[in-house]
């Protein structure tokens, strides 16, 4: 037998020829690459187009949050949060204290508790925006993220009237928040959420019925619910695969043990759900918005605590649904006026661990569009 | 001009002969303006790119910049001709840096055979085979990507170029299946009265099938003889053929490395494709070819499909003889015609501006499974549709029963065309989503946390 008969009997069977040889590529994305979100760094095995192995490599913005906290006096730690998760640093301010409050014994004042809800919500509809838009971004479409970040300002600019600051904002306290709303503010707070209800609209419009889209989404990225609860998985990420679990209902905290909340879950488990999940919850964020803002009761936003915050000895463990998931901070506290041990469970990290097993088999350009639909956040990862 | 001199003792003299030549010098006035005019059309449409996408995005696109940012572009390339010539040590240097020049050469060749009125255009508009040189030229300029990609020694740029070697070399045949319909309609049309040509003999010449789109008769009437001399919007072949300009121009979208099918140069997962390695003047070329082509095949569509440089009046003061009228005939050609290219570029940025972008092997089988299958059965179905109403005997009537039964079919297939793409990608989401329904079926696990006691909420 020849040689050329011999590939050809291969090729009769079924089997790859030997006369070609392909050779598996190793392609280094990231830390420096436009659709890792931040300096995350992937190891691709690619056979072709296809993905074989993946091994996502991170630090590349580890700052050593944790330990920062330990070295601040508690009160001062709730600046460093902010830089956390830095989408949705309000939801982190809301961690800590609550952590503290919890520690401590106390419990903020039912205003202050609305104060909370309502800021964290919106700060919730500005991550979600963030996330649908980049993602949008990941999958070739230019027009949406801007349309998102157009819809996220109206929130930045209510946050800089409320707080003093648009991002970073240092609003909340021990036993309550730093200010109460300045005049008008709640109505003008309306405005903007009628607003965003109209363009979330338009954005739906442009967006969730087109075809390619859905091509591009629907089954790509599949995770088992199982599969999700195994890896522990939170937030949309475990909601989009049919687990109904919600912290603000299934373990209430704050104002949500009086403000119910309904929980978005979606069957289908892949990008399109993710997808889908968060555009819901923005919808869901907006109806408690405007709950928080009827419901706004009188009376003081803060407990007095004493400036030098010496928490009694002890450890405790306070998690909230942050727009990514369960966000958790944990304590150990030796009585002083410093954490002996502060570590947080970032929801993106936790969910990124999945990412290797989502990617196995799917091709080159799903690679970005399932990264996407984690929404994870570097600054959490890494911390 | 007579190229074909015999060079002898006195060459020197033979060759200022033709270079000193009238012909010679037409040439090269010509050639240059239209240089020009490839690398003007490039410079605006990046400008209006950019405004037109600002405004449909909700801001303002580029303002600081002379006013209201109509001199970014010139700001940019005067940035991008300063730049540094950034060459990675590793790279294969012959293909790295001809392959700018590859990529651009055969795009502003292709103009050659676009005339732009009655008068201007290169000396290549009257060759017979316009349609051919275009579809050859458009072939060539994945060359230059390949190398782009090859000789970067980057693993995106590789992946880049090959992308696009696959995808180039794909929709180029349902392009020409596209064109070819057209081509047909000429030859069914050639000979009958009102029409130029022999029977039977259609033509692929640009400027001829243009000609083909204005069933004018003066009548007699100023006011109508001035409009619609040359001017019949309603014998254009877009009215006769729309899914094939559809398809035409989808086409043009990948061939042209547009979204929704640019992926060679995805930029969110392969940085920017072949393009990664360049910078300055070398990137800039690529980026010229890129808005070269998008007006080439604008121009090309304009002439096969939407009448070409035909406007009111225009037909009219060029028949009136006076060079002057003949002038401004020319000038009103040109506008009209640059007018329906920018429509045409105005497209491109329109759907770029709307659409995601396609997978790599979707991109495939939107090509091979749903372009060349509809392409080949519209060729089918034009030339039977000729075939049985020639054999019916309707005598004068042929053609335009032909033409309007061949419309009113291409316009039902164009319709049905929407609707089948919409119901294969529901069907194959639904085929890729199979995992997912299984799941659908399954009940919705519950938390893992019991509910704590009181708490509200939940479904």
């Amino acid at each position: 037998m020849t040689i050329n008969q011999d590939a050809n009997a291969n090729l009769m069977q079924g089997e790859a020829s030997e006369g070609i040889k392909s050779q598996e590529m190793l392609l280094n994305m990231g830390p420096q690459h436009p659709s890792t979100h931040g300096v995350l760094r992937l190891v691709l095995k690619l056979e072709g187009e296809t993905v074989v192995d993946c091994t996502p490599v991170i630090g590349y913005l580890h700052r050593g949050i944790e330990k920062i906290l330990e070295n601040r006096p508690i009160m001062g730690g709730i600046r460093y949060m902010d830089n956390a998760d830095y989408l949705s640093p309000l939801l982190n301010e809301i961690a800590y204290a609550g952590a503290v409050e919890q520690l401590m014994g106390i419990e903020a004042p039912r205003r202050a508790q609305y104060i909370r809800l309502l800021t964290g919500e919106m700060q919730r509809i500005a991550s979600h925006l963030v996330a649908v838009g980049t993602y949008l971004v990941d999958l070739g479409a230019f027009t949406p993220i801007l349309w998102a970040f157009r819809d996220r300002e109206g929130i930045m600019s209510l946050f800089e009237a409320l707080c003093g600051s648009r991002f970073n904002v240092n609003y909340l306290r021990v036993g309550g928040v730093l200010h109460d709303f300045p005049s008008g503010w709640l109505k003008e707070c309306e405005a903007f959420l009628d607003q965003l209800d109209k363009n979330m609209v338009e954005f739906e419009e442009l967006v969730t019925g087109n075809e390619i889209f859905e091509a591009r989404t629907r089954g790509v990225g599949y995770v088992d619910p199982q599969q999700a609860i195994a890896y522990g998985l939170t937030g949309p990420m475990l909601r989009a695969s049919g687990v109904n679990f919600d912290l603000r209902v299934n373990r209430p905290y704050m104002a949500y043990r009086e403000v119910p909340v309904k929980v978005q879950v979606r069957q289908e488990g892949d990008c399109y759900a993710r997808y889908k999940v968060r555009i819901q919850e923005i919808y869901e964020s907006i109806r408690l918005c405007r709950v928080a803002i009827d419901k706004m009761p009188g009376g003081p936003i803060g407990t007095r605590t004493p400036i030098a915050l010496r928490p009694p000895r002890g450890e405790t463990y306070f998690a909230i649904e942050s727009s990514k998931g369960e966000l958790g901070v944990y304590f150990i506290s030796d009585g002083s006026e410093y954490p002996w041990r502060a570590k947080l469970r970032g929801p993106s990290f936790v969910n990124l661990e999945i990412l290797p097993e989502m990617l196995r088999g799917h091709k080159m350009s799903d690679v970005v569009a399932i990264i996407g639909s984690l929404d994870i956040v570097l600054g959490e990862v890494d911390r | 001009m007579h190229f074909s001199v015999v060079l002898g003792d006195d060459i020197w003299s033979q060759l200022g002969g033709i270079i000193f030549s009238w012909g010679f010098l037409q040439f090269i006035v010509a050639f240059l303006s239209f240089f020009g005019f490839v690398l003007t059309m490039a410079v605006i449409l990046v400008l209006a790119e950019r405004k037109i996408m600002g405004w449909m995005q909700d801001r303002l696109g580029p303002i600081h910049t002379g006013p209201w940012g109509l001199l970014q572009t010139v700001a940019d390339v005067g940035k991008l001709l300063l730049k540094e010539d950034i060459h990675a040590s590793q790279t294969d240097k012959a293909l790295f840096i001809f392959a700018p020049s590859v990529f651009l050469a055969p795009i502003i060749a292709a103009f050659a055979v676009i005339p732009f009125s009655p008068y201007v255009g290169l000396p290549g508009v009257v060759i017979a085979t316009g349609i051919v040189y275009y579809v050859a030229m458009s072939s060539i300029d994945v060359i230059g990507v390949i190398m782009a990609g090859w000789g970067s020694n980057n693993k995106y740029a590789l992946m880049g170029g090959l992308r696009s070697a696959a995808q180039m070399i794909s929709y180029e045949l349902p392009l020409v299946l596209a064109l070819v319909s057209v081509v047909m309609l000429t030859s069914v049309l050639a000979g009958s009265p009102g029409y130029p040509g022999m029977a039977g003999i259609g033509t692929i010449a640009i400027k001829e099938i243009q000609d083909f789109q204005n069933v004018w008769h003066p009548t007699g009437i100023g006011i109508l003889d001035f409009l619609f001399q040359g001017f019949t919007p309603w014998a254009w072949f877009i009215l006769i053929q729309p899914l094939m300009l559809v398809i035409y121009y989808v086409c043009g979208l990948a061939e042209t490395n547009r979204a929704p099918f640019d992926l060679p140069e995805a930029e969110s997962e392969l940085v920017a494709g072949y393009l990664t390695e360049y910078s300055g003047m070398r990137w800039a070329l690529f980026f010229l070819g890129e808005y070269g082509n998008m007006t080439i095949v604008s121009a090309i569509a304009t002439y096969l499909f939407l009448g070409g440089w035909s406007g009111p009046g225009v037909g009219y003061l060029l028949g009136l003889g006076n060079p002057w009228w003949g002038l401004v005939g020319n000038l009103l050609a040109v506008a009209y015609f640059v007018t329906k290219v920018f429509l045409l570029c105005f497209v491109f940025i329109w759907v770029r501006s709307t659409l995601p972008r396609l997978r790599a092997d979707q991109l495939m089988q939107y090509a091979w499974l749903i372009l060349i299958p509809t392409t080949l059965f519209n060729i089918l179905l034009t030339g039977l549709l000729f075939l049985v109403i020639n054999s019916l005997g309707l005598g004068q009537f042929t053609n335009i029963v032909f033409l309007v039964v061949t419309a009113v079919i291409n316009w039902a297939m164009l319709f049905a065309f929407i609707w089948i793409i919409r119901r294969a990608t529901t069907a194959t989401t639904r085929r890729a989503q199979a995992p997912a329904i299984r799941a659908q079926r399954r009940e919705p696990t519950a938390g893992e946390l019991p509910e704590r006691a009181g708490a509200a909420g939940g479904q």
